[in-house]
Protein backbone atom coordinates (compact mmCIF):
# COMPACT_ATOMS: atom_id res chain seq x y z
CA UNK A 1 0.00 0.00 0.00
CA UNK A 2 1.19 3.49 -0.83
CA UNK A 3 2.47 5.49 2.13
CA UNK A 4 2.63 9.25 2.50
CA UNK A 5 3.58 11.78 5.15
CA UNK A 6 2.44 15.36 5.58
CA UNK A 7 3.30 18.08 8.07
CA UNK A 8 0.92 20.58 9.64
CA UNK A 9 0.92 23.03 12.47
CA UNK A 10 -2.63 22.02 13.45
CA UNK A 11 -4.65 18.95 12.43
CA UNK A 12 -8.43 19.19 12.86
CA UNK A 13 -10.16 15.81 12.79
CA UNK A 14 -13.73 16.21 11.60
CA UNK A 15 -15.35 18.98 9.59
CA UNK A 16 -18.77 19.46 11.20
CA UNK A 17 -19.97 22.33 13.38
CA UNK A 18 -17.01 22.08 15.78
CA UNK A 19 -14.28 21.24 13.26
CA UNK A 20 -15.31 23.87 10.71
CA UNK A 21 -15.36 26.66 13.30
CA UNK A 22 -11.95 25.56 14.58
CA UNK A 23 -10.46 25.40 11.07
CA UNK A 24 -11.91 28.77 10.04
CA UNK A 25 -10.73 30.54 13.20
CA UNK A 26 -7.23 29.07 13.23
CA UNK A 27 -6.55 29.49 9.52
CA UNK A 28 -7.83 33.09 9.64
CA UNK A 29 -5.23 33.68 12.36
CA UNK A 30 -2.51 32.45 10.02
CA UNK A 31 -2.06 28.93 11.38
CA UNK A 32 -1.23 26.08 9.02
CA UNK A 33 -4.36 23.91 9.32
CA UNK A 34 -5.15 20.51 7.82
CA UNK A 35 -8.72 19.23 8.18
CA UNK A 36 -9.18 15.47 8.00
CA UNK A 37 -12.68 14.20 7.15
CA UNK A 38 -13.62 10.54 6.90
CA UNK A 39 -16.47 11.10 4.47
CA UNK A 40 -16.55 12.44 0.93
CA UNK A 41 -16.88 16.03 -0.22
CA UNK A 42 -20.34 16.10 -1.77
CA UNK A 43 -21.67 19.16 -3.54
CA UNK A 44 -24.28 20.52 -1.13
CA UNK A 45 -26.81 20.77 -3.98
CA UNK A 46 -26.13 17.31 -5.38
CA UNK A 47 -28.71 15.35 -3.41
CA UNK A 48 -32.18 16.08 -2.06
CA UNK A 49 -32.41 16.67 1.69
CA UNK A 50 -33.60 13.64 3.69
CA UNK A 51 -33.71 11.46 0.56
CA UNK A 52 -32.55 7.88 0.25
CA UNK A 53 -29.63 9.11 -1.84
CA UNK A 54 -28.60 11.56 0.87
CA UNK A 55 -28.64 8.75 3.41
CA UNK A 56 -26.44 6.67 1.13
CA UNK A 57 -23.75 9.31 0.63
CA UNK A 58 -23.83 11.60 3.67
CA UNK A 59 -24.82 9.41 6.62
CA UNK A 60 -22.43 7.27 8.61
CA UNK A 61 -24.63 4.23 9.13
CA UNK A 62 -28.10 4.01 7.71
CA UNK A 63 -29.42 2.03 10.66
CA UNK A 64 -27.38 2.56 13.82
CA UNK A 65 -28.61 2.31 17.38
CA UNK A 66 -27.46 2.95 20.92
CA UNK A 67 -27.95 -0.40 22.61
CA UNK A 68 -30.21 -0.52 25.61
CA UNK A 69 -33.81 -1.11 26.56
CA UNK A 70 -35.20 0.52 24.58
CA UNK A 71 -32.48 0.94 21.97
CA UNK A 72 -32.29 4.42 20.45
CA UNK A 73 -31.64 4.81 16.73
CA UNK A 74 -29.32 7.68 15.94
CA UNK A 75 -28.02 9.49 12.89
CA UNK A 76 -24.61 11.06 12.22
CA UNK A 77 -23.26 12.83 9.18
CA UNK A 78 -20.20 11.37 7.48
CA UNK A 79 -19.19 13.86 4.83
CA UNK A 80 -17.39 17.19 4.56
CA UNK A 81 -19.51 19.47 6.76
CA UNK A 82 -20.55 16.61 9.05
CA UNK A 83 -24.02 16.65 10.54
CA UNK A 84 -24.62 20.27 9.46
CA UNK A 85 -25.12 18.80 5.98
CA UNK A 86 -27.98 16.54 7.06
CA UNK A 87 -29.72 18.35 9.92
CA UNK A 88 -32.78 20.57 9.75
CA UNK A 89 -30.78 23.78 10.22
CA UNK A 90 -32.85 24.88 13.23
CA UNK A 91 -30.77 27.20 15.40
CA UNK A 92 -30.94 28.04 19.08
CA UNK A 93 -28.54 29.68 21.50
CA UNK A 94 -27.62 27.81 24.66
CA UNK A 95 -30.03 28.97 27.39
CA UNK A 96 -28.25 31.16 29.96
CA UNK A 97 -29.48 29.20 32.99
CA UNK A 98 -27.81 26.04 31.64
CA UNK A 99 -24.53 27.90 31.13
CA UNK A 100 -24.58 28.98 34.76
CA UNK A 101 -25.58 25.62 36.16
CA UNK A 102 -22.93 23.76 34.10
CA UNK A 103 -20.25 26.25 35.14
CA UNK A 104 -21.03 25.49 38.78
CA UNK A 105 -21.47 21.75 38.40
CA UNK A 106 -18.34 21.02 36.35
CA UNK A 107 -16.15 23.95 37.39
CA UNK A 108 -15.85 25.47 33.92
CA UNK A 109 -13.64 28.58 33.83
CA UNK A 110 -14.61 31.68 31.84
CA UNK A 111 -17.97 30.17 30.94
CA UNK A 112 -20.80 32.65 31.26
CA UNK A 113 -23.89 33.62 29.26
CA UNK A 114 -22.48 36.96 28.06
CA UNK A 115 -19.30 35.40 26.68
CA UNK A 116 -21.16 32.64 24.87
CA UNK A 117 -23.81 35.03 23.57
CA UNK A 118 -21.08 37.24 22.11
CA UNK A 119 -19.68 34.25 20.21
CA UNK A 120 -23.18 33.20 19.18
CA UNK A 121 -23.91 36.66 17.79
CA UNK A 122 -20.84 36.54 15.56
CA UNK A 123 -21.76 33.08 14.31
CA UNK A 124 -25.31 34.20 13.62
CA UNK A 125 -24.00 37.12 11.55
CA UNK A 126 -21.54 34.89 9.68
CA UNK A 127 -24.09 32.22 8.84
CA UNK A 128 -27.04 34.60 8.37
CA UNK A 129 -29.22 32.90 10.97
CA UNK A 130 -32.73 34.13 10.23
CA UNK A 131 -36.42 33.42 10.28
CA UNK A 132 -38.41 32.32 7.29
CA UNK A 133 -39.70 35.40 5.47
CA UNK A 134 -43.48 35.25 5.10
CA UNK A 135 -45.90 32.63 6.33
CA UNK A 136 -44.65 29.29 7.64
CA UNK A 137 -45.38 26.12 5.62
CA UNK A 138 -48.57 24.22 6.57
CA UNK A 139 -46.65 21.50 8.46
CA UNK A 140 -45.22 24.18 10.77
CA UNK A 141 -48.35 26.34 10.97
CA UNK A 142 -50.23 23.26 12.21
CA UNK A 143 -48.03 23.14 15.28
CA UNK A 144 -48.60 26.81 15.99
CA UNK A 145 -52.35 26.48 15.46
CA UNK A 146 -52.66 23.49 17.79
CA UNK A 147 -50.58 25.22 20.47
CA UNK A 148 -52.65 28.40 20.24
CA UNK A 149 -55.90 26.42 20.61
CA UNK A 150 -54.57 24.70 23.71
CA UNK A 151 -53.07 27.88 25.16
CA UNK A 152 -49.52 26.46 24.96
CA UNK A 153 -46.39 28.44 24.19
CA UNK A 154 -44.76 27.85 20.81
CA UNK A 155 -41.95 29.65 19.02
CA UNK A 156 -40.75 29.83 15.48
CA UNK A 157 -37.08 28.85 15.54
CA UNK A 158 -34.53 30.69 13.49
CA UNK A 159 -32.65 28.62 10.98
CA UNK A 160 -29.18 28.59 9.51
CA UNK A 161 -30.70 29.55 6.16
CA UNK A 162 -29.96 32.39 3.76
CA UNK A 163 -33.07 33.56 1.91
CA UNK A 164 -33.19 35.27 -1.47
CA UNK A 165 -35.66 38.03 -2.38
CA UNK A 166 -38.19 35.41 -3.52
CA UNK A 167 -38.04 33.77 -0.09
CA UNK A 168 -36.14 30.70 -1.28
CA UNK A 169 -33.83 29.46 1.45
CA UNK A 170 -30.44 27.77 1.22
CA UNK A 171 -29.13 26.01 4.31
CA UNK A 172 -25.78 27.45 5.34
CA UNK A 173 -23.97 24.20 5.96
CA UNK A 174 -20.29 24.09 6.84
CA UNK A 175 -19.36 22.97 3.31
CA UNK A 176 -21.01 26.14 2.01
CA UNK A 177 -19.69 28.58 4.60
CA UNK A 178 -16.86 28.13 7.09
CA UNK A 179 -14.93 25.41 5.29
CA UNK A 180 -14.54 27.46 2.08
CA UNK A 181 -13.52 30.39 4.33
CA UNK A 182 -10.89 28.18 5.93
CA UNK A 183 -9.63 26.99 2.54
CA UNK A 184 -9.44 30.60 1.29
CA UNK A 185 -7.33 31.39 4.37
CA UNK A 186 -4.92 28.58 3.51
CA UNK A 187 -6.40 25.48 5.20
CA UNK A 188 -6.25 22.10 3.49
CA UNK A 189 -9.26 19.76 3.64
CA UNK A 190 -8.60 16.05 3.12
CA UNK A 191 -11.88 14.18 2.45
CA UNK A 192 -12.15 10.36 2.40
CA UNK A 193 -9.50 10.20 5.10
CA UNK A 194 -10.21 8.05 8.16
CA UNK A 195 -8.14 8.52 11.30
CA UNK A 196 -7.02 5.23 12.81
CA UNK A 197 -5.29 6.66 15.82
CA UNK A 198 -3.33 9.51 17.27
CA UNK A 199 0.44 9.16 17.50
CA UNK A 200 1.77 9.98 20.98
CA UNK A 201 5.21 10.43 22.47
CA UNK A 202 6.15 11.57 25.98
CA UNK A 203 2.68 12.72 26.89
CA UNK A 204 2.19 14.69 23.71
CA UNK A 205 0.45 13.98 20.45
CA UNK A 206 2.89 14.13 17.56
CA UNK A 207 0.55 13.35 14.71
CA UNK A 208 -2.26 11.21 13.37
CA UNK A 209 -2.25 7.99 11.36
CA UNK A 210 -4.95 7.83 8.70
CA UNK A 211 -6.01 5.88 5.67
CA UNK A 212 -7.28 7.91 2.77
CA UNK A 213 -8.59 7.20 -0.68
CA UNK A 214 -7.56 9.44 -3.55
CA UNK A 215 -8.92 8.68 -7.02
CA UNK A 216 -9.61 5.11 -5.96
CA UNK A 217 -6.11 4.55 -4.62
CA UNK A 218 -5.83 3.79 -0.91
CA UNK A 219 -2.84 5.11 0.99
CA UNK A 220 -1.61 5.09 4.57
CA UNK A 221 -1.09 8.69 5.54
CA UNK A 222 0.79 10.02 8.53
CA UNK A 223 0.32 13.67 9.39
CA UNK A 224 2.90 15.08 11.78
CA UNK A 225 1.43 17.94 13.77
CA UNK A 226 2.21 20.29 16.64
CA UNK A 227 -1.42 20.43 17.77
CA UNK A 228 -4.42 18.18 17.21
CA UNK A 229 -8.11 19.07 17.61
CA UNK A 230 -10.49 16.12 17.61
CA UNK A 231 -13.90 17.24 16.36
CA UNK A 232 -15.55 14.01 15.24
CA UNK A 233 -18.75 14.42 17.27
CA UNK A 234 -19.94 12.82 20.49
CA UNK A 235 -19.61 9.25 19.17
CA UNK A 236 -16.52 9.34 16.96
CA UNK A 237 -14.36 11.60 19.15
CA UNK A 238 -14.23 9.26 22.17
CA UNK A 239 -13.83 6.32 19.81
CA UNK A 240 -10.70 7.89 18.27
CA UNK A 241 -9.32 8.63 21.73
CA UNK A 242 -9.99 5.07 22.89
CA UNK A 243 -8.30 3.65 19.79
CA UNK A 244 -5.31 5.81 20.70
CA UNK A 245 -5.15 4.47 24.24
CA UNK A 246 -6.64 7.56 25.90
CA UNK A 247 -9.38 6.65 28.35
CA UNK A 248 -10.05 8.30 31.73
CA UNK A 249 -13.42 10.09 31.64
CA UNK A 250 -13.64 9.64 27.89
CA UNK A 251 -16.77 8.10 26.39
CA UNK A 252 -18.82 8.15 29.58
CA UNK A 253 -21.85 10.33 30.25
CA UNK A 254 -23.13 10.41 26.67
CA UNK A 255 -26.36 12.41 26.49
CA UNK A 256 -29.06 12.44 23.82
CA UNK A 257 -32.52 13.88 23.27
CA UNK A 258 -34.63 10.73 22.83
CA UNK A 259 -37.59 11.34 20.54
CA UNK A 260 -40.88 9.52 20.24
CA UNK A 261 -42.92 10.22 17.12
CA UNK A 262 -46.40 10.32 15.69
CA UNK A 263 -47.40 10.10 12.05
CA UNK A 264 -50.45 12.37 11.87
CA UNK A 265 -53.04 12.18 9.10
CA UNK A 266 -54.91 15.33 8.14
CA UNK A 267 -57.87 16.09 5.89
CA UNK A 268 -55.71 18.18 3.60
CA UNK A 269 -52.26 17.77 2.02
CA UNK A 270 -49.24 18.85 4.07
CA UNK A 271 -45.88 20.01 2.67
CA UNK A 272 -43.08 17.41 2.75
CA UNK A 273 -40.03 19.30 1.51
CA UNK A 274 -38.50 20.42 4.78
CA UNK A 275 -38.80 20.33 8.54
CA UNK A 276 -41.29 22.51 10.49
CA UNK A 277 -39.63 25.43 12.25
CA UNK A 278 -42.19 25.83 15.05
CA UNK A 279 -41.42 24.19 18.37
CA UNK A 280 -43.81 23.92 21.30
CA UNK A 281 -41.91 25.08 24.39
CA UNK A 282 -44.77 24.86 26.89
CA UNK A 283 -43.17 21.91 28.70
CA UNK A 284 -39.55 23.02 28.32
CA UNK A 285 -36.74 22.64 28.99
CA UNK A 286 -37.24 18.92 29.63
CA UNK A 287 -39.83 18.24 26.94
CA UNK A 288 -40.21 19.86 23.53
CA UNK A 289 -42.50 19.16 20.60
CA UNK A 290 -41.72 19.76 16.95
CA UNK A 291 -41.81 18.34 13.43
CA UNK A 292 -39.63 15.88 11.54
CA UNK A 293 -38.67 15.16 7.96
CA UNK A 294 -41.72 13.61 6.31
CA UNK A 295 -40.82 12.39 2.85
CA UNK A 296 -42.83 9.52 1.44
CA UNK A 297 -40.40 6.83 2.63
CA UNK A 298 -40.27 8.27 6.13
CA UNK A 299 -44.05 8.47 6.29
CA UNK A 300 -44.28 4.79 5.27
CA UNK A 301 -41.81 3.76 7.96
CA UNK A 302 -43.50 5.88 10.63
CA UNK A 303 -46.96 4.52 9.86
CA UNK A 304 -45.68 0.96 10.00
CA UNK A 305 -44.27 1.48 13.51
CA UNK A 306 -47.66 1.13 15.14
CA UNK A 307 -49.75 -0.93 12.80
CA UNK A 308 -49.66 -3.00 9.66
CA UNK A 309 -53.07 -1.83 8.62
CA UNK A 310 -51.77 1.28 6.94
CA UNK A 311 -52.88 0.93 3.33
CA UNK A 312 -55.46 3.73 3.57
CA UNK A 313 -53.09 6.17 5.20
CA UNK A 314 -50.29 5.28 2.82
CA UNK A 315 -52.50 5.83 -0.20
CA UNK A 316 -52.98 9.38 1.10
CA UNK A 317 -49.41 9.88 2.28
CA UNK A 318 -49.46 13.52 1.11
CA UNK A 319 -51.86 14.17 4.02
CA UNK A 320 -49.57 12.59 6.58
CA UNK A 321 -46.78 14.39 8.41
CA UNK A 322 -44.46 13.27 11.22
CA UNK A 323 -44.04 15.08 14.52
CA UNK A 324 -41.98 14.35 17.62
CA UNK A 325 -41.80 14.83 21.37
CA UNK A 326 -38.17 15.02 22.58
CA UNK A 327 -36.99 14.89 26.17
CA UNK A 328 -33.87 15.81 28.11
CA UNK A 329 -33.10 12.39 29.51
CA UNK A 330 -31.86 11.75 33.03
CA UNK A 331 -30.22 8.57 31.83
CA UNK A 332 -26.91 8.52 30.03
CA UNK A 333 -24.80 6.32 27.82
CA UNK A 334 -21.31 5.20 26.91
CA UNK A 335 -19.19 5.12 23.80
CA UNK A 336 -16.63 2.33 23.70
CA UNK A 337 -14.02 2.21 20.96
CA UNK A 338 -13.02 -1.40 20.43
CA UNK A 339 -9.75 -2.26 18.70
CA UNK A 340 -10.49 -4.05 15.44
CA UNK A 341 -14.03 -2.70 15.10
CA UNK A 342 -14.61 0.25 12.78
CA UNK A 343 -17.67 1.40 14.69
CA UNK A 344 -17.66 2.01 18.43
CA UNK A 345 -20.21 0.31 20.66
CA UNK A 346 -22.74 2.85 21.90
CA UNK A 347 -25.02 2.08 24.83
CA UNK A 348 -27.73 4.14 26.51
CA UNK A 349 -29.85 3.64 29.60
CA UNK A 350 -33.13 5.48 30.09
CA UNK A 351 -34.51 5.79 33.62
CA UNK A 352 -38.12 5.04 34.63
CA UNK A 353 -38.62 8.79 34.86
CA UNK A 354 -37.39 9.16 31.26
CA UNK A 355 -39.88 6.52 30.09
CA UNK A 356 -42.66 8.31 31.93
CA UNK A 357 -41.62 11.64 30.41
CA UNK A 358 -41.67 10.07 26.94
CA UNK A 359 -45.19 8.74 27.53
CA UNK A 360 -46.27 12.19 28.70
CA UNK A 361 -44.63 13.69 25.62
CA UNK A 362 -46.49 11.29 23.35
CA UNK A 363 -49.85 12.13 24.94
CA UNK A 364 -49.19 15.90 24.79
CA UNK A 365 -48.11 15.58 21.17
CA UNK A 366 -51.31 13.67 20.45
CA UNK A 367 -53.41 16.39 22.11
CA UNK A 368 -51.65 19.04 20.06
CA UNK A 369 -52.10 17.24 16.75
CA UNK A 370 -55.80 16.56 17.36
CA UNK A 371 -56.22 20.23 18.24
CA UNK A 372 -54.48 21.16 15.00
CA UNK A 373 -56.95 19.11 12.97
CA UNK A 374 -55.36 15.67 12.65
CA UNK A 375 -57.86 12.86 12.09
CA UNK A 376 -55.64 9.84 12.82
CA UNK A 377 -52.50 9.47 14.90
CA UNK A 378 -50.04 6.58 14.47
CA UNK A 379 -47.53 6.49 17.38
CA UNK A 380 -44.00 5.08 17.06
CA UNK A 381 -44.93 2.30 19.45
CA UNK A 382 -45.13 -1.33 18.35
CA UNK A 383 -48.82 -2.20 18.17
CA UNK A 384 -49.62 1.17 19.72
CA UNK A 385 -53.28 1.94 19.18
CA UNK A 386 -54.15 4.37 16.40
CA UNK A 387 -55.93 7.33 17.98
CA UNK A 388 -58.74 9.34 16.39
CA UNK A 389 -60.29 11.12 19.38
CA UNK A 390 -59.03 12.91 22.45
CA UNK A 391 -60.56 10.37 24.85
CA UNK A 392 -58.50 7.58 23.22
CA UNK A 393 -55.16 9.19 24.10
CA UNK A 394 -55.14 7.63 27.56
CA UNK A 395 -54.40 4.23 26.03
CA UNK A 396 -50.91 5.46 25.16
CA UNK A 397 -49.86 5.91 28.79
CA UNK A 398 -49.38 2.18 29.21
CA UNK A 399 -48.16 1.45 25.70
CA UNK A 400 -44.84 3.34 25.97
CA UNK A 401 -42.76 0.50 27.38
CA UNK A 402 -39.12 -0.41 26.95
CA UNK A 403 -39.96 -3.25 24.59
CA UNK A 404 -42.51 -1.40 22.45
CA UNK A 405 -41.36 2.21 22.16
CA UNK A 406 -39.41 3.03 19.01
CA UNK A 407 -37.08 5.93 19.77
CA UNK A 408 -34.53 7.88 17.82
CA UNK A 409 -32.25 10.86 18.25
CA UNK A 410 -30.22 13.24 16.15
CA UNK A 411 -28.63 15.15 19.06
CA UNK A 412 -25.69 13.44 20.78
CA UNK A 413 -23.49 15.29 23.27
CA UNK A 414 -21.40 15.11 26.47
CA UNK A 415 -19.16 12.08 25.91
CA UNK A 416 -15.98 13.98 26.93
CA UNK A 417 -17.24 16.73 29.24
CA UNK A 418 -15.24 19.89 29.83
CA UNK A 419 -14.45 21.54 33.17
CA UNK A 420 -11.91 21.67 35.92
CA UNK A 421 -13.45 18.87 37.99
CA UNK A 422 -11.16 16.07 36.88
CA UNK A 423 -13.31 13.40 38.49
CA UNK A 424 -16.19 14.24 36.15
CA UNK A 425 -14.59 15.62 33.00
CA UNK A 426 -12.34 14.35 30.22
CA UNK A 427 -10.98 17.74 29.20
CA UNK A 428 -10.30 21.10 30.83
CA UNK A 429 -12.45 24.22 30.54
CA UNK A 430 -11.20 24.84 27.00
CA UNK A 431 -11.24 21.30 25.62
CA UNK A 432 -7.63 20.29 26.37
CA UNK A 433 -7.59 16.55 27.11
CA UNK A 434 -6.33 15.84 30.61
CA UNK A 435 -2.77 14.56 30.51
CA UNK A 436 -2.09 15.57 26.91
CA UNK A 437 -1.26 19.26 26.56
CA UNK A 438 -1.44 19.63 22.79
CA UNK A 439 -4.55 17.50 22.23
CA UNK A 440 -7.87 19.29 22.26
CA UNK A 441 -11.48 18.37 21.68
CA UNK A 442 -13.78 20.95 20.14
CA UNK A 443 -17.18 19.49 19.38
CA UNK A 444 -20.46 18.24 20.89
CA UNK A 445 -18.53 15.88 23.17
CA UNK A 446 -17.55 18.81 25.41
CA UNK A 447 -21.12 20.06 26.02
CA UNK A 448 -21.64 18.98 29.66
CA UNK A 449 -25.26 17.87 29.29
CA UNK A 450 -28.06 17.68 26.75
CA UNK A 451 -29.06 21.29 26.10
CA UNK A 452 -32.75 20.60 25.45
CA UNK A 453 -32.52 22.59 22.21
CA UNK A 454 -30.86 21.99 18.84
CA UNK A 455 -27.18 21.89 19.81
CA UNK A 456 -25.51 23.30 16.66
CA UNK A 457 -25.45 26.89 18.00
CA UNK A 458 -24.04 25.68 21.33
CA UNK A 459 -21.33 23.58 19.68
CA UNK A 460 -20.27 26.44 17.41
CA UNK A 461 -20.15 29.04 20.18
CA UNK A 462 -18.07 26.79 22.46
CA UNK A 463 -15.77 25.84 19.56
CA UNK A 464 -15.19 29.51 18.70
CA UNK A 465 -14.46 30.35 22.36
CA UNK A 466 -12.00 27.46 22.70
CA UNK A 467 -10.28 28.34 19.42
CA UNK A 468 -9.71 31.89 20.63
CA UNK A 469 -8.31 30.54 23.88
CA UNK A 470 -5.92 28.30 21.94
CA UNK A 471 -4.77 31.21 19.76
CA UNK A 472 -4.21 33.43 22.78
CA UNK A 473 -2.21 30.71 24.49
CA UNK A 474 0.01 29.35 21.72
CA UNK B 1 -27.67 -10.44 2.77
CA UNK B 2 -27.80 -13.91 4.23
CA UNK B 3 -30.15 -16.58 2.85
CA UNK B 4 -32.92 -16.06 5.35
CA UNK B 5 -32.70 -12.28 5.12
CA UNK B 6 -33.21 -12.57 1.35
CA UNK B 7 -36.26 -14.76 1.93
CA UNK B 8 -37.80 -12.36 4.45
CA UNK B 9 -37.10 -9.32 2.27
CA UNK B 10 -38.63 -11.10 -0.72
CA UNK B 11 -41.73 -11.67 1.38
CA UNK B 12 -41.91 -8.07 2.55
CA UNK B 13 -41.42 -6.40 -0.83
CA UNK B 14 -44.69 -5.31 -2.43
CA UNK B 15 -45.93 -7.80 -5.04
CA UNK B 16 -46.83 -4.88 -7.30
CA UNK B 17 -43.16 -4.04 -7.97
CA UNK B 18 -41.52 -5.12 -11.20
CA UNK B 19 -38.24 -7.03 -11.23
CA UNK B 20 -36.12 -3.92 -11.62
CA UNK B 21 -37.79 -2.16 -8.71
CA UNK B 22 -37.60 -5.29 -6.59
CA UNK B 23 -33.88 -5.56 -7.29
CA UNK B 24 -33.37 -1.89 -6.36
CA UNK B 25 -35.18 -2.38 -3.04
CA UNK B 26 -33.21 -5.55 -2.27
CA UNK B 27 -29.97 -3.77 -3.08
CA UNK B 28 -30.88 -0.91 -0.74
CA UNK B 29 -31.58 -3.33 2.10
CA UNK B 30 -28.33 -5.18 1.39
CA UNK B 31 -26.33 -1.92 1.35
CA UNK B 32 -27.99 -0.76 4.57
CA UNK B 33 -27.17 -4.00 6.37
CA UNK B 34 -23.56 -3.69 5.19
CA UNK B 35 -23.43 -0.10 6.45
CA UNK B 36 -24.51 -1.07 9.97
CA UNK B 37 -21.93 -0.99 12.77
CA UNK B 38 -20.23 -4.40 12.88
CA UNK B 39 -21.59 -5.38 16.29
CA UNK B 40 -25.18 -4.60 15.27
CA UNK B 41 -24.75 -6.42 11.96
CA UNK B 42 -23.33 -9.43 13.80
CA UNK B 43 -26.41 -9.51 16.02
CA UNK B 44 -28.79 -9.37 13.06
CA UNK B 45 -26.75 -12.02 11.24
CA UNK B 46 -26.91 -14.30 14.27
CA UNK B 47 -30.69 -13.87 14.41
CA UNK B 48 -30.91 -14.63 10.70
CA UNK B 49 -28.98 -17.86 11.14
CA UNK B 50 -31.06 -18.85 14.17
CA UNK B 51 -34.47 -17.95 12.79
CA UNK B 52 -33.59 -19.30 9.36
CA UNK B 53 -32.35 -22.72 10.48
CA UNK B 54 -35.72 -24.49 10.57
CA UNK B 55 -37.11 -22.79 7.43
CA UNK B 56 -33.93 -23.85 5.63
CA UNK B 57 -34.43 -27.46 6.63
CA UNK B 58 -38.08 -27.24 5.59
CA UNK B 59 -37.10 -25.70 2.27
CA UNK B 60 -34.59 -28.48 1.57
CA UNK B 61 -37.24 -31.12 2.16
CA UNK B 62 -39.89 -29.24 0.23
CA UNK B 63 -41.99 -28.31 3.24
CA UNK B 64 -41.80 -24.53 2.93
CA UNK B 65 -43.32 -22.75 -0.01
CA UNK B 66 -43.58 -19.00 -0.53
CA UNK B 67 -47.09 -18.80 0.95
CA UNK B 68 -46.06 -20.56 4.14
CA UNK B 69 -43.09 -18.23 4.56
CA UNK B 70 -45.30 -15.18 3.92
CA UNK B 71 -47.66 -16.34 6.65
CA UNK B 72 -44.81 -16.96 9.06
CA UNK B 73 -43.29 -13.50 8.51
CA UNK B 74 -46.74 -11.96 8.93
CA UNK B 75 -47.12 -13.72 12.29
CA UNK B 76 -43.63 -12.65 13.36
CA UNK B 77 -44.50 -8.98 12.82
CA UNK B 78 -46.78 -9.22 15.83
CA UNK B 79 -44.81 -11.80 17.80
CA UNK B 80 -44.90 -11.54 21.57
CA UNK B 81 -41.14 -12.13 21.54
CA UNK B 82 -39.43 -8.75 21.17
CA UNK B 83 -36.40 -10.13 19.42
CA UNK B 84 -38.51 -11.81 16.73
CA UNK B 85 -40.77 -8.82 16.21
CA UNK B 86 -37.85 -6.40 16.06
CA UNK B 87 -35.99 -8.57 13.57
CA UNK B 88 -38.88 -8.43 11.10
CA UNK B 89 -39.56 -4.77 11.82
CA UNK B 90 -35.96 -3.80 11.04
CA UNK B 91 -36.11 -5.44 7.63
CA UNK B 92 -39.64 -4.14 7.06
CA UNK B 93 -38.56 -0.54 7.78
CA UNK B 94 -35.72 -0.77 5.28
CA UNK B 95 -37.99 -2.32 2.65
CA UNK B 96 -40.72 0.27 3.17
CA UNK B 97 -38.34 3.21 3.03
CA UNK B 98 -36.74 1.96 -0.17
CA UNK B 99 -40.06 1.07 -1.80
CA UNK B 100 -41.58 4.44 -1.18
CA UNK B 101 -38.48 6.41 -2.06
CA UNK B 102 -37.27 4.42 -5.04
CA UNK B 103 -40.54 3.57 -6.68
CA UNK B 104 -42.92 6.51 -7.04
CA UNK B 105 -45.74 4.32 -8.37
CA UNK B 106 -45.52 1.61 -5.75
CA UNK B 107 -48.57 0.93 -3.65
CA UNK B 108 -49.08 -1.92 -1.27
Amino acid sequence: MRKATLDADVVVIGSGAGGAVTAAKLSAAGRDVTVVEEGPWIDADAVEPFSLEEMAVKYRHRPAAALGAPSIAYAEGRCVGGSTEINSGLYHRLPGHLVESWREEYGIDEFDPDTLDAYARRIEEDLVVSRLPGAPPPSSALLERGATKLGWRSVEYSRVFRYDTAGRGVKQTMSRTLLPQAVDAGATVLPNCRVHRLLRRNGRVVGVRCRRTVDGVVEDLTIRADHVFVCGGAVQTPAILHRSGIRGRVGTGLKVHPMIKIAARFQHPVDHGGVPMHVVTEFGPNLSIGGSASRRGQVAMALAESSDNIEDALAEWERVSIYYAAIRAEGSGRVIGVPGLRAPIVTYRLTESDMSRLARGLVHLGELLLASGATELYPSVADGPVVRRHDELGAWWDSVTRSRASLMTVHLTSSVRMGEDRARTGADSFGRVWGCDNLRINDASLVPDAPGVNPQGTIMAIAARNSDHFLAES
Amino acid sequence: MLWFERQVVATLVSPTLDDQQRTAVEKYVDDSLRAMPEHLRAGVAAESVLFGAWPRVQRIFGGLDRRALDARVERWKASRFDVVRQYVRLLHSLVLFAEYELTPGAAR
